[in-house]
């Protein structure tokens, strides 16, 4: 095996693990030493030809088709899929959602937020509509990893993916376990 | 689970023990320091048996037993921990998990819940079963907490300590199967149901079902690991129940009863509304630095020397233009006893005031004259009496108002022993409960305590001769009679009122409880009759009286007894010129005290608020901590006991301690106490608590 290739995608999500995974600061340097990483949010290619993969990191729920879609082909592509923070663990605060319909959810964010005039609820075929309800990474495709965390410190982020590149399944200690 | 004194030997995890029968596997393990995780279950709660957290594996038995609710026997040999019952704990969590809505991230309670703490230790990194995502109601009508029935486990301590601790019983489980849901009495919310707020259920919940409305925000708490503990006791209303006080910057974040089965109080550390919720409120602008009202009217800030030298120099001229008659003191019997002697020293001896007294002192004046009546040192009763009386007459009390600890004793003892309870006076306080009730206006209340001495004195003389068959005597009857229509009780509650009267001479252990309706009467002869009423049925061994009042405020027995409430002949208020106010609870300002100080020449007043509502009379305020914001004694409102309360709180930046202010002005009045440091103050407060002794008429 040469450099492991890993990608990471972002789903419905804050991006707040992908900034915690930044908070790294000069440690990044010698995590992406060990690894190539061929997609990721970071490097904004629109280009969602994944290679065959070694690591495939989600972050967020599964909240829309195009999310379905990413998913189910990440986890064909990738040996070891990972669900990074509590919305790819859980649906973390999307799922306040999921006690609404989603047509009240979609007017509320489009048409009645108090700074919008004359709002629309885009619909447009480019557009991936939205799922009925936002689901957590392991209702839709197997997951391998589980690093919850609202979102997950640096140290948790890096000790499960460096625990992955030596070939361990990382189980995080009680005191790295955190939901919020 | 019946306990007794044989021991059996059992193997938890292959160790020999030697364990008390009759008690739970849990219970066996937990002496013996051996963990074993739990959700429904509560130390200071009966044992429910319900969430199977707590499953063991006993003599290899193929089913998983509950540890919590299973009594030890010889031989028995279990397991607390293997890959089967974890994998057993871990999907019980998941199911609670996946029930309802326990996202952390938007949860107040997250970082101070079990069931989050729980699947942290069961190392619950995801669930393998998918949410059900059902939406359950939110109830936000009461004041003090927030009831989200989608963050309930249903594990029932919240029920259980309705029941077994508050004696309410108002909680209980609605509906059925994936519907159920804990409710307040029958489908009510908690605004409209007859909750008492008391949050004992809030203390023992351990999710984020029954949260605080006060501090809940994380920019206030922070994280719940970043909290200080620290031991205290309550001092709102005199019970002074044993708290853990959550000290977060500074902050008050939550004040915990100490829930125990096995506590000496007979309230088992259950709170009230005042004591958990109330101490969260803000009462006011914190004043934190002293103000001078203008010659214009406007207040402006001031400087400490300055406003010390102002207001000791107002005090000796009018002391030296009207003599020290046309000085007061009064002080908030809230305050602790050390700031109440000090202040009555400064006030007595120092300004040779008038008048010094407390806010509440009217209702001491009948007490005081009681007292002397007797002529011989009695003690009032102990509210810890209350479990073993087997008949309490309430008379013009509201313990709820009072002392809501002691509407839960009382409701305890009726619903657990079934005692008949009376109540005459305010109704508000319990009225399912109560074997016998009159509701009466305040006016009526003497005549009705006087009736029932004479029916009582009656129905004792017709019980002794009951042999020979003696009717009273028509003479007596109609004196009740028309004591009883005095009372402004109708015919239809006569036979109530002989029953009740005939409940209580029958009783053995009986217990009088008057409250404020009777004391702040202005004629003493109500709480006297009372009193005799009392004496009847004779003292308790050490001259105990059967007899409690329940005081206005925290200290209030303190400042009685210190002297500052039972002033009953001092000079009338018309003739004040000025004074002094030591304030300490938000409530002083309503006091009736307030509202009768008329135009003075001079008013200080000492407070932790800006007292917005003597804006208009006072003339120089003083900063002062709060009571949890400078360590005290407080005496108990039975007068029993004295407790020491620590300082829980730094007080504001530029606010200083009482025991400064009130010493500096001293030196500026040229009086010297006879105390140099605030603990020989202290000494010499307690002594002179433990010394009292009714004056002799």
């Amino acid at each position: 095996m040469g450099v492991p290739k890993v990608a990471t995608v972002w789903f419905e999500a804050c991006s707040g693990c992908h900034m915690s995974f930044l908070d790294l600061d000069e440690d990044l340097v010698s995590i992406l030493s060990k690894v190539e990483l061929t997609f990721s949010p970071i490097t904004d290619f629109k280009d969602y030809a994944f290679p065959e993969l070694d690591v495939g990191i989600i972050e967020g729920g599964i909240g829309n088709e195009e999310h379905l879609e990413l998913a189910h082909k990440l986890r064909k592509h990738c040996r070891i899929l990972v669900a990074w923070g509590d919305c790819a663990v859980f649906g973390g605060v999307n799922t306040l959602r999921n006690w609404l319909p989603k047509a009240d959810v979609l007017r509320r964010g489009y048409v009645e937020t108090e700074s919008t005039v004359d709002g629309v609820i885009p619909i447009h075929e480019e557009l991936p509509p939205l799922l009925d309800k936002v689901l957590p990474v392991n209702e839709v495709v197997p997951v391998d990893v589980f690093v919850p965390g609202c979102p997950p410190s640096p140290e948790v982020l890096a000790y499960s993916l460096v625990s992955i590149l030596q070939g361990r399944t990382p189980i995080l200690p009680n005191e790295m376990l955190h939901f919020d | 689970m019946e306990a007794n004194q044989k021991t059996v030997k059992i193997m938890i995890d292959e160790k020999e023990l030697l364990v008390q029968d009759g008690i739970t596997i849990l219970e066996a393990a937990q002496r013996n320091n051996i963990h074993i995780p739990t959700l429904c279950h509560h130390p200071a709660l009966s044992n429910w048996g319900g969430c199977r957290m707590c499953v063991v594996e006993v003599d290899g038995s193929p089913k998983l037993a509950a540890s919590c609710v299973m009594p030890v026997r010889e031989a028995m040999e279990v397991v607390t921990t293997n890959e089967r019952i974890l994998e057993s704990r871990r999907t019980v969590l998941e199911f609670l998990f996946a029930e309802r809505n326990h996202n952390c991230m938007f949860c107040p309670q997250s970082g101070d819940c079990e069931l989050q703490t729980l699947a942290y230790e069961l190392g619950m990194d995801h669930l393998t079963m998918s949410f059900s995502f059902n939406s359950f109601p939110t109830d936000v009508t009461s004041e003090y907490m927030t009831i989200d029935h989608n963050r309930c486990i249903l594990c029932g301590r919240c029920v259980r300590a309705c029941a077994e601790i508050a004696g309410t019983r108002v909680l209980s489980f609605h509906n059925r199967g994936p519907r159920n849901l804990v409710g307040f009495d029958l489908h009510a919310s908690r605004g409209e149901s007859t909750c008492y707020g008391c949050g004992v259920c809030l203390q023992v919940c351990p999710t984020g079902a029954i949260t605080n409305r006060y501090r809940t925000h994380y920019a206030v708490k922070g994280h719940a690991k970043d909290w200080v503990a620290k031991e205290s006791l309550c001092t709102e209303c005199g019970l002074l129940c044993p708290t853990t006080s959550h000290v977060h910057d500074h902050t008050l974040i939550k004040v915990d009863g100490k829930l125990s089965q096995g506590n000496d109080r007979p309230d088992r550390g259950q709170l009230c509304y005042k004591g958990r919720f109330e101490v969260l409120k803000s009462g006011g602008e914190r004043l934190v630095q002293p103000m001078v009202k203008g010659k214009d009217g406007t207040w402006k800030t001031e400087s400490w020397d300055r406003s010390l030298a102002l207001v000791a120099e107002k005090l000796k001229s009018i002391r030296r233009a009207e003599g020290g008659e046309a000085l007061f003191g009064l002080a908030s019997s809230a305050l602790s006893n050390e700031e109440l002697l000090q202040f009555r020293d400064l006030m007595v001896k120092g300004c040779s005031a008038g008048h010094v007294g407390s806010l509440d002192g009217d209702h001491f004046n009948a007490v005081s004259k009681a007292w002397e009546l007797k002529g011989e040192p009695l003690k009032e009763a102990s509210w810890k009496m209350i479990p073993g009386a087997d008949f309490i007459l309430l008379l013009g009390a509201d313990p709820y108002q009072t002392q809501p600890i002691v509407s839960t004793l009382l409701r305890r003892a009726i619903l657990e022993t079934g005692i008949p309870v009376g109540i005459a006076g305010d109704m508000d306080c319990m009225p399912p409960y109560a074997s016998f009730q009159f509701p009466l206006k305040e006016e009526h209340l003497p005549s009705f305590i006087k009736a029932f001495r004479a029916e009582a004195a009656e129905a004792g003389k017709k019980i002794s001769k009951k042999s020979k068959g003696s009717v009273k005597g028509k003479q007596e009857a109609k004196e009740v009679a028309a004591l009883v229509k005095e009372a402004g009780l109708a015919k239809s509650a006569k036979k109530a009122f002989q029953e009740m009267v005939s409940a209580f001479v029958l009783s053995t252990h009986p217990l009088i409880l008057v409250g404020e309706a009777v004391t702040g009467l202005k004629s003493p002869s109500a709480f006297q009759d009372a009193m005799k009423l009392a004496l009847s049925k004779g003292l308790v061994s050490g001259n105990v009286l059967r007899l409690m009042v329940l005081k206005p405020y925290g200290n209030s027995a303190g400042a009685w007894k210190l002297g500052l409430s039972s002033n009953g002949g001092s000079k009338a208020k018309d003739s004040w010129k000025g004074g002094l106010l030591c304030l300490g609870h938000p409530k002083d300002l309503d006091s009736k005290a307030m509202a009768e100080l008329g135009n003075l020449d001079f008013l200080g007043v000492i407070s932790p608020y800006f007292p917005e509502t003597l804006a208009d009379c006072a003339h120089v305020v003083l900063p002062k901590p709060l009571g949890l914001e400078s360590a005290g004694t407080y005496t108990s409102v039975d007068g029993w006991e004295t407790g020491f309360v620590e300082k829980v709180l730094d007080p504001p930046e530029g606010v200083k301690d009482s025991w400064e202010t009130l010493k500096s002005l001293a030196d500026q009045i040229g009086f010297r106490h006879k105390f140099k440091t605030w603990e020989d103050l202290s000494q010499k407060a307690q002594k002179a608590i433990k010394s009292w002794r009714p004056a002799s008429s």
